[in-house]
């Protein structure tokens, strides 16, 4: 097909201190990981950035690592290492689905989990398992290091807290206790689809009793969202059906659907709340 | 004399009890080169750099006058060739097909958000997307209409001023005296119903490449479905006589009718670029280009009346037919006439009235899709069949059997059926071998267990008229030459558009004709250096267009078999040519197929023919709305079983059932994968597609993100081997009828009737996404 992008200066440094350089000297500029937003969204002139500088040389990002406390995910890791990764498969199930249910297997190739946060998309599919596994981001800068709390991290669509010098390098994962868990991704078709919704479920039960509960959804905000009022709800309160159903519908406080091509924003409240309900009795394994 | 004449050919090769090639999956000659990459498709001919590249500036105004258009600083760009509007055609900048309501690129007026205005061409990519920016079009803005409805109120606001009124044109049926009709039905059934436009969503998009040659003439590799269709477009355009122009189709990434439509205004538009400067022109449509500018499946509300007696039987029916046209009529007209005539199912009704309305709004226009105008039709009839089943308290199938028409009955248009009309075997075969019944009967047990989820099972049944509505001409021709190695060309304008049909059918049925052996056969396609073959549209490919290649097949054959009995000494009636080998039945004397071809040329046997044949029809006569309809007819019935979950609304279909009474089946597998395929795009119409429009009449969702059509885990269903009833047709080659367009007919109505089972609410308004499926139930 033949499309033009605006016109840049293309940046393709070799280490991780060069790129914090790059970027603390350049205006109007972007990370190029994947490409797979960005080089739409250039097309569609969201951005026409006048510097591109291309990570895709730093090969000390892409990583999943395992240590006793937590889980570390280089911020260029593509996300099919992340779905062929047992780590994230036996440790991380929520991320697994999410990614799982992400895009196809070429995109899956380029698309890097740095890139689907960064972009701060409302749908991005990441977000919500790791909005539930309360992870922490990792950003850089030639001033030094801090970490952000993924629950701080988006600010609305398409902005983050990262300031204008710092680049995202790791994502931190506490790694989780023994939990109950679902996920569901409704698109508009079975695959290869946007989110009208998705929701990851987390539960840890104790004697029967929801000792925590923690629930995020994404496209139904201008930012992925946690589900604060059913998860405060629930806590520590008996597993039963009856609650889990009136639990399900205070999701509407946590939400602000909008209505577009995609769907209507009394759908996506409606999918909200039927999604809460199917994944909670999923995650603490009752029939519905 | 050998035989020469097409009637006689074809009833001796209609009569044939045995088959050597036809009727068997013989696998396409471009299977391989297709799986490998190595098939050649437009876009693979584009030479950057040496050749112009030519882009579009469109509409951003859905009604407007155009008072200027300034490009003089686009021309400034260094690789700016031209820009070229409607004041540079040289011919007549007219291309609507079938009333003269549309231009090439637009003058004067703009009518659709989308519409072409000028033509950039540009030695490089890059110039020509900056040229678009640059151009500065001064608009005057008219008011707008959406809505049909509101369209045909208004006189006020006027689409197309020259017409006088925002109805393009009207049809009717009138058969009968239907207050009669009304006043012995018992049960009379009402509803409205909605069908919505569709994106043929091909995965190659429009495009052409011009190349002016030597001799003067303009070489065009073309998308489009008709190649001479192609080459009068273009001809009108540039004022240039047909024989300048030559089209060539290389293979074609998907049409389903969109092709047709705008394949031969892609051509234009490269042509006049090429003409106007001398140079090569390429034209390529981007995806949004293409959502945006080419025709969609038609819009339509039906209104829909019918009336049964006490006995099931059908009395009367009265039918309102609704199509949004869009900006321009495009094939409108026509597409509104097989609504028409379709209108009642393929039923036997002894009273009707009907009137169909094609009107104009500001929106893209509408166009050609697999089915023309007949799947929404059918989508109303069965729906009515359904609930007048219902509302009788009798099985949809056995209401449907006391209906369906059988030899010797008349159409709605008043037409006899005299022979081919195999719909009722078909569905009773259909329907005991899926055991409908017992089917049924599980599903509400089922349903009586289940809370969240519901099934239903639905059938649709439909009809569709093979060749062109009414008495319009249509006809067959193909030309055969045999090489002196007895290598066998075909030459047709049928074109490879995925379906396999010059690929396939053409080789087998030419193999049986000629006794050669199946792989020396090649058959050029798509081209205008074949005689004019008629459009590859309207499920004609084999069903018309292979009638050419068989009467020309069997000319030569006819000289063979005369040279071959002189040769071994025994009448021509004793010869068999099998594969290659030629012997006398008799004698068992035998040459081979080399030898017999090498005497032809040495004896003066002429071994090319070409094999012209002119479809018999009747007249259709427009003031008392009855008349000849169509030739002959093609049925098809699709039974599907859906799942719906209530909570979320989600439809899936779990299974179907096909079946088809086309005539001769020519190959199975290919059939099967017109049934398939059409089965996927009709899930995806129902349960998916939709186009989206802004408040400019734009198409919001111009973009295969947002333009949702299935993957392959959206149509994970099972789909039964098809049912096949060969009611073959007299004209049709070896009594084969038409079968592309078939399983897509009936999808709507049979997904739509599940659903209507399973949740015991009828559906009137596609499509089904979980979003309408819930507000159906109440839960929304
Ligand atoms: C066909 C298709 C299907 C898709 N399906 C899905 C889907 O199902 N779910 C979904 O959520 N998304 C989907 N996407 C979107 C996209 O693939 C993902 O968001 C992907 O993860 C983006 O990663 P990337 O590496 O390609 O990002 P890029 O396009 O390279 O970057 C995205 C943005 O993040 C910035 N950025 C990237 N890395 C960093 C960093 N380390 N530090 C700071 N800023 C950075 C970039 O500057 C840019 O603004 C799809 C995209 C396509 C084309």
């Amino acid at each position: 097909m033949f499309y033009v992008l605006p016109r840049f200066n293309y940046y393709r440094p070799n280490s991780l201190d060069e790129v914090l350089k790059l970027i603390n000297e350049l205006e109007n500029y972007k990370i190029l990981a994947g490409g797979t937003d960005l080089l739409i969204d250039m097309r569609i002139k969201r951005y026409t950035p006048r510097n591109i500088v291309d990570i895709n040389r730093i090969n000390e990002l892409q990583y999943i690592r395992e240590d006793n406390e937590y889980i570390r995910i280089g911020s260029l890791t593509r996300l099919q290492d992340i779905i062929e990764s047992n780590i994230i498969r036996e440790k991380l199930p929520l991320l697994y689905n999410a990614v799982y249910n992400m895009a196809s297997w070429q995109i899956r190739n380029r698309a890097t989990i740095g890139g689907n946060l960064c972009n701060a998309s409302p749908a991005a599919d990441t977000a919500p398992p790791l909005m539930v596994y309360n992870a922490k981001l990792v950003v850089s800068s030639i001033n030094g290091s801090r970490e952000i709390s993924i629950l701080d991290f988006f600010k609305g669509p398409r902005e983050t807290d990262l300031r204008n010098n710092e680049l995202l390098v790791e994502i931190k994962i506490p790694k989780p206790h023994i939990h109950g868990y679902s996920y569901r991704k409704i698109g508009r078709r079975n695959a290869f689809t946007l989110s009208i919704v998705a929701i990851a479920t987390y539960v840890e039960i104790e004697n029967n009793i929801f000792r925590d509960v923690r629930i995020a959804l994404n496209s139904v905000a201008p930012k992925p969202v946690r589900a604060w009022s059913v998860e405060e709800y629930l806590k520590n309160k008996r597993i039963d059906r009856e609650e889990i159903y009136k639990a399900s519908e205070l999701v509407v406080k946590d939400i602000s659907p909008i209505s577009d091509v995609r769907a209507s924003a009394d759908y996506r409240r409606k999918l909200s709340i039927i999604l809460i309900r199917e994944t909670l009795f999923e995650a603490s394994k009752i029939t519905g | 004399m050998s035989i020469e004449d097409p009637y006689e050919l074809l009833s001796k090769w209609f009569e044939a009890k045995e088959y050597l090639v036809v009727g068997k999956s013989v696998t396409r000659s471009d299977s391989i080169e297709k799986a490998i990459g190595k098939a050649r498709f437009l876009e693979d001919y584009y030479e950057p750099g040496r050749m112009l590249f030519v882009k579009q500036l469109l509409s951003t105004e859905p009604h407007a006058i155009i008072e200027s258009i300034d490009y003089s600083d686009a021309l400034k760009l260094t690789n700016i060739v031209g820009v070229f509007t409607a004041k540079n055609i040289p011919g007549i900048n007219n291309v609507g097909y079938a009333l003269p309501d549309q231009p090439l690129l637009a003058e004067g007026k703009v009518r659709y958000h989308g519409e072409p205005i000028a033509l950039i061409a540009s030695w490089d990519i890059d110039d020509a997307f900056k040229a678009l920016e640059m151009i500065r079009v001064k608009y005057k803005r008219l008011t707008p209409i959406y809505d049909p409805l509101e369209a045909m109120e208004r006189k006020d606001i006027l689409i197309h001023d020259e017409q006088g009124s925002n109805i393009a044109f009207t049809t009717k049926v009138r058969k009968g005296d239907i207050e009669r009709g009304f006043s012995e039905s018992s049960t009379i059934v009402k509803n409205t119903y909605k069908t919505h436009h569709q994106e043929h969503a091909y995965l190659e998009t429009e495009a052409a490449l011009a190349i002016p040659d030597i001799q003067g003439r303009i070489n065009i590799i073309s998308c489009a479905q008709y190649p001479h269709l192609a080459q009068r477009i273009v001809s009108k355009v540039l004022g240039i006589p047909a024989s300048n122009i030559r089209i060539i189709t290389p293979y074609i990434g998907g049409a389903f009718g969109g092709k047709d439509d705008e394949g031969p205004l892609v051509a234009a538009k490269a042509a006049l670029v090429a003409y106007l400067t001398g140079k090569p022109a390429f034209l390529i449509y981007s995806r949004e280009e293409s959502i945006r500018i080419h025709p969609k499946r038609e819009a339509t509300i039906i209104e829909y009346t019918s009336g049964v007696d006490d006995n099931g039987y059908l009395k009367a029916i009265k039918v309102k037919i609704i199509h949004d046209t869009g900006a321009y009529t495009n094939r409108g007209p026509y597409i509104l006439w097989r609504a028409t005539m379709h209108s009642s199912g393929p039923y036997y009704v002894p009273n009707a009235w009907v009137d169909g309305y094609c009107v104009y709004t500001n929106k893209v226009p509408q166009g050609s899709f697999r089915g023309f105008g007949n799947p929404s039709i059918q989508f109303a009839v069965e729906s009515q069949m359904d609930e007048l089943a219902k509302k009788l308290g009798i099985d949809p199938i056995e209401l449907r059997l006391k209906n369906l028409l059988r030899p010797g009955m008349d159409t709605i248009t008043g037409q006899k059926l005299d022979h081919s009309v195999g719909v009722a075997d078909l569905v009773d075969k259909l329907a005991r071998k899926m055991e409908w019944s017992k089917v049924r009967r599980e599903l509400e047990d089922w349903n009586k267990r289940s809370n969240r989820y519901k099934r239903g099972l639905g059938i649709g049944v439909a009809w569709h008229g093979i060749s062109t509505s009414r008495g319009v001409p249509d006809w067959s021709n193909a030309y055969i030459k045999i090489e002196r190695d007895g290598s066998v060309n075909v030459y047709t304008g049928i074109v490879e558009i995925g379906q396999g049909t010059p690929t396939t059918s053409y080789r087998q049925i030419v193999a049986e004709a000629l006794g050669a052996p199946l792989e020396y056969i090649n058959v050029v396609f798509g081209t205008t250096d074949a005689p004019d073959t008629g459009a590859t549209h309207a499920s004609r490919g084999t069903s018309i267009g292979a009638i050419g290649v068989l009467v020309a097949a069997a000319k030569i054959r006819e000289r063979l078999n005369r040279l071959a009995s002189d040769i071994l000494k025994t009448n021509p009636e004793n010869i068999v040519i099998r594969n290659g080998r030629v012997f006398d039945k008799i004698s068992n004397r035998e040459i081979r197929w080399e030898e017999l071809i090498q005497e032809a040329y040495n004896r003066g046997v002429e071994v090319s023919a070409t094999g012209y044949f002119y479809l018999p029809k009747g007249k259709f006569d427009d003031k008392i709305g009855q008349g000849f309809a169509y030739p002959a007819y093609s049925f098809v019935a699709v039974a599907v079983l859906v799942e719906i979950d209530t909570w979320t609304g989600k439809v899936r279909v779990l299974k179907a059932w096909p079946g088809l009474a086309a005539g001769k089946i020519i190959n199975p597998t290919q059939v099967e994968g017109q049934i398939e395929g059409a089965i996927a795009q009709g899930i995806g119409y129902v349960l998916y597609e939709k186009l989206e429009f802004g408040s400019k009449g734009e198409i919001l969702n111009a973009d295969l993100t947002d333009y949702v059509i299935p993957t392959i885990q959206d149509v994970t269903l099972d789909v039964e081997k098809p049912v096949y009833v060969e009611d073959k047709y007299k004209y049709g080659p070896f009594g084969a009828k038409g079968v592309g367009e078939m399983a897509f007919i009936p999808l709507p109505a049979a997904i739509a009737n599940a659903v209507s089972h399973a949740l015991n609410k009828r559906v009137t308004t596609l499509p089904l996404t979980p979003e309408n499926v819930l507000k159906l139930i109440g839960g929304l």
